[in-house]
């Protein structure tokens, strides 16, 4: 048995539905939205215990946020994940993705030999998909993103990674350690084990870490260590499909067409 | 609080623009960034400055003058042939440091935000990520709009205190601007100082066309019963926009194209930014496979059929005759 | 009873929990094989899909089976037949309780769960939008000192564009029949059949006590449902959770505003209807009358009876998740039914339930038949109510 030791990176997101921007004070109000694993992470989940299948080893959870986050990470446990640690302060509030990069490194540096870190690919609610090579960077680590499948070569120490590329794919490989994000949808999670759920809901291990267990310097954490500051929200102007006709001849609605999937991307 | 390796007293007033290319040709992105940072360095009386690490450029630097680029930065090592992570931003890095520029925008491509995020991390600064439109306020600091929560939420982003002022911008949202040839600029060659044994990330293989994967393709022309056998059409427009082509269960039935291309409940879900819907009346089934979709454009000759309830715009109109001629368009354009 | 010999045996645990899971079901099967003849699988698969060996591996306590193990519709016509009464069904949702153990459910189903976990529904769609189907027709949240009746709406009939239909018309029957009746809207709890029927007991347990709790909470008592398939999981598995529930399929309620003569019909049809009869009305709940009357007071004709109907009906081949899981052209039970529907003449097949006609419009649609409309009969009473 090998002894890879790898980490998930799970975020607990409102679903992006439910949440609004308060009309008059323009801040986001999310009071009223269900919670949910980020679906992205629920891939890295699944692509972390098919290697823990594969090639023996542990899986740990790691998560910053606060304490509510508990019960929705333990279903991570009930689909096979060994541990979780959740990185919970007040200090830790507010972090962009520098100071949350920082915090999360500062985690797996505590936890000590780990050989593997997944991550989703963006979170549905940022969705700035820089933590991933932010985590590499803090830690000197390297890093795979986007992938769609992954196999490790615990002996050689080597992670070997595919990537869809536009009419294609690539294949990479990276030494360990190294921090890995997987595509949205590119496999399909387990559902949970109900051998071991009663397990993870009442006794699997969650252990919560705050600022000083992790001797994070208080300059790099949450508000002030985040460059960044968000100076306006608003409301995107509808989630709705638009359901706009186009109208006109032929070659008149082809024209606005061109232009509206100029836009679409 | 957190401080930039440089900040606001050792900025210079310039505005980067991370020039991304492929082998062949820089990215379309890129360009864009070359002409939405030319309006802002105007705004600011500022210079704009391309930077570009490759193997060897191949007329790169002309083209870049062309699209409003003042100066051109330029690291050449046979090392920075393709994108590797710690390659590309150990010489942006450097570059950053040396030069200390006040803004750097990259294109949100894949290589983009990998660099980008490693980059910010090193330089201590923060990265305005994925944005849909950027301005400047008078005083230089760079504003710029994203987008979270699926789309659903808006918000202006901005930094204070730290240098330089990174963002990386979504493809696709300012258009590239006409070239014009006649401009001239300079060239600055940059040390590069790289060795073998920094570059971690090995290229085992590249593969182009095999396999089809429709959760991750960015663009999605689907038929339904409606296109009838044609789907030589479908393939031809989706060949132009760069996507993958789908169907709906009966056309799979019929044995005109593969199951593995069925999109729905029991078929693929995906995910693109665009879906071009052609003959599909829009059944329950079928749509669930799209609903994750960013623009869905339907064309059906039914005006009441339930999928221009699912599509952002609409077209009633026979796919024979709207498709032939959106490819015709396309062709004009390219 | 374990032999040693196999070497593809399941652990002691798994086998305890196949047996208590099939409550011993399986061991009065003598292996007389009528259940493999009667399947329907047998009239669309080229080779045999052995009912029998199944019912035997599950005897054995044998895993597996693999693909031909999420075949079955759950649709009941082999258990009326079966000579030791041995409840095929059940039967099937056990092994598939095992396989889900090993780890060996079919793609699509975890995401099925996943999505009831995250979402109450088993369609991938946002629980906030529950309620989008009947934005514009104001209906009032259950009140139990109001209301007669709660109409549960499920999960099908709320996301399932052409599903919604059959809610609307229900709503315009409910509201020219006068009858006070209330929803739960966005908290509307998932009825989980569908767990149910891929087999994951325990997780279908879990979320019956939650939903049963819902109604409680909600002091529900009588329930009106669009599908036969919340109907039964309702009246078969949440009594134990909450016994004052009182389950009804519309059509059973329909009938009793009939009899009690508050429903009442402006302009007879005057078209050629027959049924077929959703199998967990007809067979798991012994149903078949009152969608019959209700058909019968909305028409000015006789019903038109197919080859197999009532307790004979054949499955439209949605049940047993089969919704969520590809079934190959050709291999569609709905077919075959519309070849019985054809040979009545009928110019309307009426059902009464959300997956029947699903399975059953998309047949007419790939067989191109334009003689026949697919209705529910939900649609076919509120085109005849007097508003
Ligand atoms: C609308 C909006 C826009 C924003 N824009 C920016 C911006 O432009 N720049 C900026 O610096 N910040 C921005 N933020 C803040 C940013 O969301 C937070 O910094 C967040 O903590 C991390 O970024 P992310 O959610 O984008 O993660 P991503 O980088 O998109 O997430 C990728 C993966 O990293 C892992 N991960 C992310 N967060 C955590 C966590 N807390 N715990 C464990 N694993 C995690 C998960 O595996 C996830 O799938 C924005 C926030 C919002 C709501
Ligand atoms: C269990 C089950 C699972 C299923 N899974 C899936 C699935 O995964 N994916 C899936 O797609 N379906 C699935 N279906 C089938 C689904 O219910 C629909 O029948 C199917 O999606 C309809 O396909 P369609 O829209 O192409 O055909 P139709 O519904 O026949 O629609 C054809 C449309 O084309 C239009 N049209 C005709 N001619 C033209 C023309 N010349 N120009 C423009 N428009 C024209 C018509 O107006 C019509 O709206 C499933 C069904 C069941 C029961
Ligand atoms: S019909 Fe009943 S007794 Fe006969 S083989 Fe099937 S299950 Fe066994
Ligand atoms: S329940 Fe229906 S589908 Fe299942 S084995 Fe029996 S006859 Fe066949």
């Amino acid at each position: 048995m090998s002894n890879l030791h790898t980490v998930v990176c799970v975020k607990i997101v409102p679903k992006p539905e439910e949440v609004s921007v308060a009309p008059e004070t323009l801040r986001l109000d999310r009071a009223g939205a269900r919670s949910e694993i980020n679906p992205p992470d629920m891939n890295a989940m699944e692509l972390a215990l098919s290697l823990k299948e594969r090639h023996g080893g542990r899986v740990s959870i790691i998560s910053m946020g606060p304490p509510f986050f508990t019960p929705l990470l333990r279903v991570a446990l009930a689909m096979g994940a060994d541990h979780v640690y959740l990185l919970s302060d007040r200090a830790f509030g507010g972090a962009d993705t520098l100071a949350t990069t920082y915090t999360l490194a500062k985690g797996i540096e505590k936890l000590g030999a780990v050989d593997l870190i997944i991550c989703g690919e963006e979170s549905s609610d940022g969705a700035t998909g820089q933590v991933p090579p932010g985590l590499a960077e803090w830690l000197e680590w390297a890093q795979l993103t986007m992938v769609n499948s992954l196999d490790v070569d615990v002996e050689q120490r080597q992670a070997r990674g595919r990537r869809e590329i536009p009419g294609g794919h690539e294949i990479l490989e990276v030494p360990l350690p190294a921090v890995v994000s997987v595509q949205t949808a590119s496999n399909e999670p387990r559902f949970m084990d109900y051998k071991i759920k009663p397990w993870a809901f009442a006794e699997g291990r969650v252990t919560v870490w705050n600022q000083a267990d992790l001797a994070a310097e208080a300059e790099y954490i949450g508000t002030p260590g985040s460059p960044t500051i968000v100076s306006g929200l608003d409301e995107a102007a509808s989630r709705e499909r638009k359901r706009i006709i186009l109208e006109g001849s032929v070659s008149e609605q082809v024209e606005q067409l061109v232009a509206v999937m100029e836009q679409a991307g | 609080m957190v401080k930039s390796l440089y900040g606001i007293d050792e900025e210079i007033n310039a505005i980067w623009v991370f020039l991304e290319q492929d082998g062949s040709a820089l990215a379309g992105v890129s360009l864009e960034l070359l002409a939405r940072g030319g309006e802002l360095a105007a705004q600011l009386g500022w210079r704009l400055v391309g930077f570009l690490p490759c193997r060897r450029a191949a007329g790169w630097v002309e083209e870049a003058f062309a699209h409003g680029a003042d100066e051109v930065l330029l690291a050449e090592d046979p090392l920075l042939e393709h994108f590797t992570v710690e390659a590309y931003t150990q010489v942006a890095y450097e570059a950053l440091w040396e030069h200390k520029p006040s803004i750097f925008l990259l294109g949100a491509t894949p290589n983009g935000r990998d660099l980008a995020g490693r980059l910010a991390v090193r330089l201590r600064t923060g990265l305005n990520a994925d944005c849909t439109a950027l301005r400047v306020n008078p005083a230089g600091v760079l504003v710029s709009e994203v987008s979270g929560f699926g789309g659903g939420v808006l918000a202006l982003i901005e930094m204070a205190h730290h240098r330089p002022q990174m963002a990386t911008v979504r493809p696709g949202v300012f258009p590239p601007g006409e070239p014009d040839f006649n401009r001239q600029g300079t060239v600055v060659r940059l040390p590069v100082n790289l060795t073998v044994e920094s570059v971690h990330t090995r290229i085992v293989e590249r593969v182009v066309g095999q396999g089809v994967d429709l959760t991750q393709s960015p663009v999605l022309v689907v038929g339904g019963r409606g296109v009838g056998d044609n789907f030589k059409m479908l393939y031809e427009l989706a060949e132009l926009l760069g996507g993958e082509v789908g169907a709906t269960r009966p056309p799979v039935d019929e044995g005109y194209i593969e199951r593995a291309r069925q999109i729905g409940q029991t078929g693929v879900i995906c995910r693109p930014d665009l879906a071009i819907v052609c003959g599909v009346s829009g059944a329950f089934h079928f749509t669930v496979g799209i609903q994750e979709a960013g623009t869905v454009i339907a064309i059906n000759t039914d005006p009441e059929a339930p999928i221009f309830a699912a599509a952002d715009y609409g077209i009633v109109g026979d796919v024979h005759e709207v498709v032939p001629a959106l490819i015709r368009e396309l062709q004009v354009t390219d | 009873m374990k032999p040693n010999d196999e070497p593809i045996l399941l652990d002691d645990a798994l086998w305890d929990e196949l047996i208590t899971l099939t409550g011993g079901e399986a061991a009065a099967c003598y292996q007389c094989g009528v259940c493999t003849a009667i399947c329907p699988w047998g009239l669309v698969k080229e080779e045999t899909f052995s009912v029998r060996t199944l019912i035997r591996r599950a005897q054995l306590g044998l895993p597996g089976g693999a693909d031909v193990l999420w075949l079955c519709t759950t649709c009941g016509e082999c258990e009326a037949y079966c000579p030791r009464g041995v409840d095929i069904p059940n039967v099937f949702r056990a092994l598939r309780g095992v396989a889900w153990q090993r780890r060996e459910a079919p793609e699509g189903l975890p995401s099925l769960l996943w999505s009831n976990y995250w979402n109450d529904n088993p369609w991938g769609q946002p629980p906030s939008q529950r309620m989008q189907w009947a934005q514009d027709l104001e209906l009032p949240l259950f009140d139990p000192a109001e209301h007669e009746i709660l109409y549960y709406v499920g999960s099908t009939a709320a996301y399932d564009k052409r599903a919604q239909q059959i809610a609307r018309a229900l709503v315009k029957v409910f509201r020219a029949a006068g009858i006070a009746f209330g929803v739960l809207g966005v908290h509307e709890p998932p009825d989980g059949a569908e767990i149910l029927d891929v087999g994951h007991r325990r997780y279908f347990a879990e979320v019956a006590e939650q939903s049963a709790e819902v109604f409680r909470t909600h002091g529900v008592t009588r329930l009106v449902t669009t599908s036969p398939h919340s109907y039964d999981v309702f009246k078969q598995e949440y009594g134990r959770f909450y016994a004052a529930l009182q389950p009804l399929h519309y059509t059973q309620y329909l009938a009793e505003l009939l009899s009690a003569g508050r429903l009442h019909f402006a302009k007879p049809l005057a078209r050629k209807i027959t049924f077929h009869d959703p199998c967990y009305l007809a067979r798991h709940n012994d149903e078949t009358v009152a969608p019959r009357q209700v058909l019968a007071a909305t028409l000015d004709t006789e019903l038109l009876e197919m080859e197999n109907s009532g307790a004979e009906t054949l499955c439209c081949g949605g049940g047993g998740g089969r919704m969520w899981l590809e079934t190959a052209a050709g291999e569609r039970f709905s077919d075959l039914r519309l070849d019985e529907a054809l040979e009545t003449g009928a110019e309307v097949l009426a059902t009464a339930c959300p997956f029947c006609l699903a399975c059953l419009e998309d047949s007419v649609k790939a067989r191109g038949i334009e003689q026949l409309q697919v209705l529910d009969i939900a649609e076919i009473v509120a085109l005849t109510v007097a508003s």
